[in-house]
């Protein structure tokens, strides 16, 4: 993997971990504030409920003091008929729902709206009872009875029935004593029933939710229970009527009503969630007699926290995203000269020694570019050194090979020339020395002997010299053909040394077979075979033998010169076959060769895909040769 | 008496031709000699001889070459069966089909000597050709 993908990829991993975590924190975070924040405001919104609760109290019991001069002027004149007409009117313009006149004892003296129903006790009553006990008004919910309810009128138990069944009401009540002489005369009761009423827990929605709808949904509720019975409540039920008659879950009413203790959390309504929270009412003996409901919108709450959330990761992202620019622009700037310093490199291992890496920084990887200049630099300049050395060698190689060829030309050409003075001085002299024009007394043979060996060690020379010049021109081609060996090859050599022979009495044993034939260059394998019995002839013992071997392989055929004579050290073998070299041991003292005859056997079976080489023995000398079928 | 047998030498080389003549003289030859190619030619219809030593390189003027002289005379119906014997210093034709084509081995050419050669050698091969000679007297 590319450096650069490998460094971007594991920053970002490493920053998209870290976001992870973030937004974990951030949404736990975000969920607990939210439910806090929520419960919170439903602790303030009960507040407040109640503020609204208690003062619609207080204003029952504002409207009963009201009227107290009115009773009391009526108490001292007796006119109680008319009293009760103006009660009645109190009530109706009031709303209220009772307003009972009791005398001392707690009688009912006159009620307003039911006038004929007079004469029971209401000293049952906690309230009326305080009242009459302490002499001082007093206010409160208290429940009252079915058997007292029906009293108070039949319209009032059917509408507690209505809705719940037992006919029980629970009423908002404010009493006052009727004040004469100092001497509590009676107590006027003025009270609302809240069991199917929507006043109170409307007023309280209206004043604290200001009736606010959340999409299509109220934003908060109020709810009031008697026991666990809603009998006064702004949730509405699947058919959009208000759900008044319902019960309260098991579980909040053993909290709330046995425990006497506020219960908030979540709870559905209509398959919406509401936060919400559960306040007991207790009347004035704190006896609890029913619960405070109010009720908020969760899912308005977490959209706000949804779309506090999405803000929030959206900076984070931001950040984020922000972050790879930054993190990108530095990696892509550290990596920026690594880059094309790995390009450089490339270039000048792909042999471009002029690759140099543009640097601008200063830091560890700038020194590293100008080292890598610098070291280019010096690879370059030995390149080209080298280069121009290898040229001026290479113009060396070819004056010294034209002048190498031209020598041999000339050594051609010389040799090529000289071969006819020779000739007429090889005839004329053979002609004297061998008396065909006359006998020569001793000494005279023995100096033209002489001669004839100076002037046979010339043909030789200048035999040899024509081959070399042919083969370092190149002039000397394989052309092959098919012939037999010994007829065409041995024996015509053979005969041409004949002479050589005979003068040094020399045996030959030939074990090359008549029939074996042959495809190869006859003329050079002639040259091959003159050069090695030459040799064998001018080295060997005199007397002695020399031997003409021949094996087929799989592969090659093998030619074997063997002569008696004697042994050649080794260190000298390799010798052998270069040029110009001879062997300079005191048993070839004074047998003078040109050191050209096995170079050029070499180079002709080299030319022809075979090997060469010399073994030497006690007694036998031994050359072979060898030449791919 | 035999009659002696006639040699015609064409060779560019005097000295040469001084020496061989010499020394076939004095075996007992009747010896012609031509020191050009064309020459050779002329001579060898004026004294029809039994044996034509012909060199293969002439220095000089551009001309024909021994071979080419050998396949003139092989034209002319007097000359074409007198034999040849190629004496020369080339040595890259020792071997006559080399230089002739392998199908023109019939031709009159009955040796290669190559040069420098020893009078033995090239009596030796001359008699293989005209025969045993009469020795000199």
């Amino acid at each position: 993997m590319k450096l650069r993908i490998k460094l971007n990829f594991g920053i970002v991993i490493t920053f998209l971990i870290l976001a992870l975590c973030m937004s974990a924190i951030t949404l736990y975070w975000s969920k607990n504030v939210t439910i806090k924040r929520a419960r919170e405001r439903v602790g303030r919104s009960i507040n407040s409920a109640w503020l609204i609760y208690n003062d619609k109290l207080e204003q029952i019991h504002l409207l009963a003091e009201s009227q107290m001069p009115t009773i009391v002027k009526d108490f001292e004149s007796h006119a109680l008929n008319s009293l009760v007409d103006k009660l009645e009117i109190f009530r109706q313009k009031n709303n209220l729902d009772i307003v009972n006149l009791l005398d001392s004892q707690g009688k009912v003296i006159t009620r307003s709206r039911t006038p004929d129903s007079k004469g029971d006790s209401l000293v049952d009553n906690i309230i009326v009872n305080n009242t009459l006990a302490t002499g001082t008004a007093m206010m409160g919910t208290v429940l009252i009875r079915p058997e007292q309810l029906e009293h108070e009128g039949k319209d009032l138990v059917e509408r507690c029935k209505k809705y719940g069944g037992e006919p029980t009401g629970m009423f908002m009540l404010a009493t006052v004593p009727v004040i004469l002489e100092n001497k509590c005369k009676g107590v006027l009761m003025v009270g609302v029933l809240l069991n199917g009423s929507t006043d109170e827990v409307d007023k309280i929605r209206n004043l604290i939710f200001e009736g606010r709808r959340y999409k299509g949904k109220p934003v908060g509720t109020a709810t009031i229970f008697m026991k666990d019975l809603r009998i006064s409540t702004n949730v509405v039920d699947n058919k959009g009527k208000r759900a008044i008659g319902t019960r309260v879950s098991k579980e909040v009413a053993e909290h709330v009503l046995n425990r006497g203790v506020s219960w908030t959390g979540r709870a559905t309504v209509l398959d919406n969630w509401y936060v919400s929270q559960y306040d007991p009412i207790r009347n004035p003996n704190d006896e609890i007699i029913g619960m405070l409901y109010i009720g908020e919108l969760e899912q308005k709450y977490l959209d706000v926290a949804l779309r506090e959330l999405i803000l929030q990761l959206a900076v984070i992202l931001a950040v984020m995203i922000l972050m790879f620019l930054v993190i990108f622009i530095i990696v892509g700037n550290i990596l920026r000269p690594i880059e094309k310093l790995f390009r450089g490199t490339q270039k000048l291992t792909t042999g471009d020694l002029t690759s140099r890496v543009e640097v601008k920084t200063k830091d560890e990887v700038g020194r590293l570019c100008e080292s890598f200049n610098h070291m280019a630099g010096q690879l370059e300049k030995q390149h080209s050194e080298i280069e121009k050395r290898q040229k001026a060698l290479e113009e060396i190689n070819v004056e010294l090979k034209t002048t190498n060829k031209n020598y041999m030309e000339m050594l051609g050409f010389v040799s090529h020339e000289l071969k006819n003075p020779l000739a007429s001085a090889i005839m004329g002299l053979f002609t004297v020395k061998d008396g065909y024009i006359g006998d020569l007394n001793s000494a005279q043979k023995k100096c033209l002997d002489s001669v004839a060996k100076s002037l046979n060690y010339f043909k030789d020379m200048i035999g040899n010299y024509l081959d070399l010049s042919r083969l370092e021109k190149g002039e000397m081609h394989v052309n092959k053909t098919q012939f037999r060996l010994l007829e065409e090859v041995v024996k015509p050599v053979l005969e041409s040394l004949k002479q050589e022979l005979h003068q040094k009495k020399m045996a030959i044993e030939n074990h090359i077979p008549a029939e074996v034939e042959f495809n190869a260059d006859k003329n050079l394998l002639r040259i091959v075979y003159d050069n090695l019995l030459s040799n064998a002839i001018k080295y060997g013992n005199e007397n002695g033998r020399i031997k003409l071997n021949y094996r087929q392989d799989k592969e090659e055929v093998v030619l074997k010169v063997r002569n008696e004579g004697k042994g050649i050290p080794k260190e000298k073998m390799s010798m052998l076959f270069k040029k110009f070299s001879r062997v300079d041991t005191p048993e070839y003292a004074g047998k003078k060769g040109t050191g050209l005859g096995l170079f050029i056997c070499k180079e002709i079976i080299e030319k022809q895909g075979g090997k060469i080489w010399a073994e030497s023995e006690e007694k036998w000398i031994t050359f072979t040769f060898t030449l791919p079928k | 008496m035999c009659q002696m047998k006639k040699i015609l030498l064409v060779d560019d080389d005097v000295q040469l031709v001084d020496m061989v003549k010499t020394l076939l003289e004095s075996v007992g030859y009747e010896v012609y000699y031509a020191y050009q190619a064309e020459k050779g030619i002329e001579k060898a219809k004026a004294t029809t001889p039994d044996l034509i030593l012909l060199d293969v390189m002439f220095a000089g003027p551009p001309g024909p070459d021994g071979f080419e002289v050998s396949r003139q005379l092989h034209k002319d119906p007097v000359l074409k069966n007198i034999p040849v014997i190629i004496l020369s210093g080339v040595r890259k034709a020792l071997d006559l089909s080399y230089v002739f084509g392998p199908d023109e081995t019939w031709m009159p050419v009955k040796a290669f000597i190559e040069k420098p050669v020893k009078p033995d050698t090239l009596l030796a091969e001359i008699e293989k050709v005209l025969g045993p000679r009469q020795k000199a007297q």
